[in-house]
């Protein structure tokens, strides 16, 4: 059953944020995409290494087995930190998002509220009940990708992407480092990694496949985007995605735009409890505590949301959170893997 | 109460709402900007039964913005663009670019995107006044472009495609050309030719129309041509429906002269609707293909050069010519160097079916 769990990285990864097509590699942005795909699995490789040397540890107490409970203690709350802040930007997005498409006079508030209450409801609740939510919410995305398949009927100009690679190597690196941003969310393998049961079982066959699956999903959406909007547009607009729904019409459905928007509402949702859940969880390891602290951490969040955002600031925030985010996900975990290889720490877990 | 029902802040009564059906757009002697529009009023005679009216509005104003106030002021309840399928700008107008009436259209996130755009010959407030019993003059026009698109008479153009299309370089498009003819008729007139946003103030007729889309390989199942062969001895006329294309574009780029040489072969596949002068005989079908390749042929030259002298570049050519040739490309202004172009159309005609009876 645990298994599903891993089907819960997918959740999160995919989910991090609506906005995916702002690419400054312009044409060569799906590169951009796979090439980030490749950075990530390196990633995950490392994060297996380290993990596998203390397989029934909670990656809280991983830290401090390794660097001391000080220092441990110091990278964990940067850690909670790093997930409560991931989790408001996620909120605020997505409440901006809901705002300016679905419900321009109703007060942001009132829809962060609902979406956080939601989501503590739900991360209350057992892991695995958790997972199994992300895996019905994955049919949803099956069905989001089957309408993008109706896009084809609109013009598309495969010139707007050839030739390959003509905006350069350094380009197309620059568009990987912001596709990253949107790709973030795997590091809660980090944290899920005790509760899988069978561990020797292809665990990083399976996360693996999970990369696999959202580079390829944001890598042919950004594709469709690119050769259905010149660059003079996309440059104007503000979320290609949505606005590319706009030009599909059928006899039942007119506004497919607006369809999309009410069922994406449940991936981005699945992010932030995602974030929820992982705040909760690096901070405390007992149950007990458990569902206060994502009760708190919910109320934090919310608080963090009600902060007026205006373009400006949320760009600023965002660029904020991008480099911690940086700090945790790339160099914690080198660092925590090399030193642990260097001082050889590691627990051999229970076989099962 | 209110507050623990979500989306209560945003709800919208239908009948406190003024449907807008159709736009108008003209330009006014002072150089401002007249616009009308078609509302529906939908009353409620109680019981739920529905009566709808429909009434012409207008507003003038120096420039676009402000033009749904007025509008909105002279309406009864709140006005509602988003079910607006039907724009109209006169030619004049559209002489000026239609990027900037198409603004509101596509930032707004009620607009209707699928809307269809038409210009007019002459003022395109007088189309939208027409009145017609029962039914609403904008729905109409809607269905007859509509059902224009689907034989292959006029592009398929909304909002949307039409805006991407302003912004791709290097490639032009047409719209559908609407008249009035007598007091209060509508017709379809043919295309317009546009270069870049603007209306070049030249159009195609329904004929040169489907021979355009023809040869841009954009046909649809249902399609009918007519022609008229060998005018001068005979005057024979023949009826045809495309039933299967297959196009072949090459540019070509003379090293030495700069010249450019777009050759666009196509053949196609067609099936006799009508023709009625062979009563007794079988239809001799190698030779009317020879005759029909000609005419069509003929006639394909005369599209292209009207095309030329509107500088519509509807093939895209400057689009190839900058990816596949970028050294020939930059050293050109595309703007004056596009006449001198030479597009070479051959067409092969092949019968394939004569219908019913030989």
């Amino acid at each position: 059953m645990f298994f599903v769990l891993i089907q819960s990285q997918i959740g999160i990864g995919l989910f991090s944020l609506p906005n995916v097509v702002q690419e400054p590699a312009k044409g060569d942005g799906w590169i951009s995409i796979i090439l980030a795909g490749v950075g990530i699995q390196f990633l995950l490789i490392i994060y297996w290494f380290l993990l596998k040397r203390f397989p029934d540890d909670e990656f809280a107490q991983v830290i401090q087995k390794i660097l001391g409970r000080t220092l441990g203690k110091i990278l964990n709350i940067l850690i909670y930190f790093h997930f409560i802040i991931t989790g408001s930007l996620s909120t605020i997005l997505m409440v901006k998002l809901l705002n300016l498409q679905l419900l321009p006079i109703t007060p942001s508030w009132m829809i962060s509220f609902l979406i956080i209450s939601a989501s503590i409801y739900l991360t209350i609740s057992n892991l695995k009940i958790i997972a199994k939510f992300f895996v019905l919410a994955f049919t949803l995305i099956i069905l989001l990708l089957f309408l993008t398949l109706f896009t084809f009927s609109l013009p598309q100009e495969i010139q707007f992407i050839l030739p390959v690679g003509h905006s350069g190597i350094k380009n197309i690196l620059i568009g990987s480092n912001n596709a990253l941003f949107s790709m973030v969310g795997f590091e809660a393998i980090l944290f899920l990694f005790p509760f899988i049961i069978q561990k020797n079982k292809g665990v990083l066959k399976t996360i693996s496949l999970a990369n696999i699956f959202v580079t390829g999903f944001y890598t042919f959406l950004v594709f469709i985007c690119l050769i259905s909007f010149s660059p003079d547009q996309l440059n104007q607009i503000r979320e290609p995605v949505t606005y590319l729904f706009r030009g599909l019409s059928f006899k039942t459905f007119a506004r497919v735009d607006l369809i999309f928007l009410s069922l994406w509402v449940v991936p981005m949702t699945t992010t932030i409890i995602a974030y929820l859940f992982l705040a909760s969880k690096s901070i405390s390891n007992e149950e007990r505590s458990y569902k206060k602290n994502v009760v708190i951490n919910g109320i934090f969040i919310f608080l963090i949301s009600l902060i007026p955002h205006t373009d400006e600031i949320t760009t600023q925030f965002t660029k904020y959170v991008t480099y911690l985010s940086y700090a945790v996900i790339y160099v914690i975990p080198v660092l925590l893997l090399l030193v642990s290889i260097i001082y050889k720490k590691h627990e051999t877990g229970e076989t099962t | 109460m209110n507050i623990f029902l979500a989306g209560c802040w945003d709800q919208h009564q239908l009948v406190d709402k003024n449907i807008v059906n159709g736009i108008s757009f003209d330009l006014t002697d002072e150089g401002g900007i007249l616009l009308k529009a078609r509302n529906i009023n939908i009353k409620s005679k109680g019981g739920g039964q529905f009566e709808v009216e429909d009434e012409l509005v207008s507003a003038e104003r120096p420039t676009l913005v402000g033009l749904s106030m007025d509008i909105d002021s002279k309406s009864s309840g709140r006005v509602d663009y988003s079910q607006a399928h039907l724009l109209l700008i006169s030619d004049e107008m559209a002489k000026q670019g239609i990027l900037q009436t198409l603004d509101s259209f596509y930032r707004g996130k009620d607009s209707n995107t699928g809307a269809k755009i038409a210009i007019t010959k002459g003022k395109a407030h007088d189309i939208l006044s027409t009145e017609k019993d029962k039914s609403p003059i904008a729905f109409f026009i809607l269905k007859m472009i509509e059902g224009a698109e689907e034989t292959t008479l006029l592009p398929e153009e909304t909002i949307f495609k039409v805006w991407t299309k302003i912004l791709t370089p290097g490639k032009d498009f047409f719209l559908p050309y609407l008249e009035k003819t007598e007091s209060d008729k509508i017709a379809i007139a043919g295309v317009a030719l546009l270069n870049g946003d603007k209306f070049s103030g030249l159009s195609l007729t329904k004929e040169q129309s489907t021979l355009l889309l023809l040869l841009l390989d954009r046909f649809k199942k249902t399609n009918f041509m007519s022609l008229i062969l060998n005018r001068t001895s005979e005057n024979r006329s023949i009826a045809f429906s495309t039933r299967k294309i297959q196009r072949e574009m090459k540019i070509t780029v003379d090293k030495t002269s700069g010249d450019i040489t777009c050759n666009i072969d196509i053949s196609i596949q067609i099936e006799v609707n009508s023709y009625p002068q062979n009563f007794k005989e079988d239809l001799n079908t190698k030779k009317m293909n020879k005759e029909i390749s000609a005419e069509l042929t003929k006639q394909a030259k005369e599209i292209i050069a009207i095309l030329l002298k509107a500088n519509s570049d509807v093939f895209g050519i400057e689009m190839q010519l900058a990816k596949r040739h970028p050294d020939a490309w930059s050293k050109m202004n595309w703007d004056e160097d596009y006449k001198n172009v030479r597009i070479e159309p051959k067409i092969d005609v092949k019968i394939i079916k004569t219908g019913n009876v030989f």
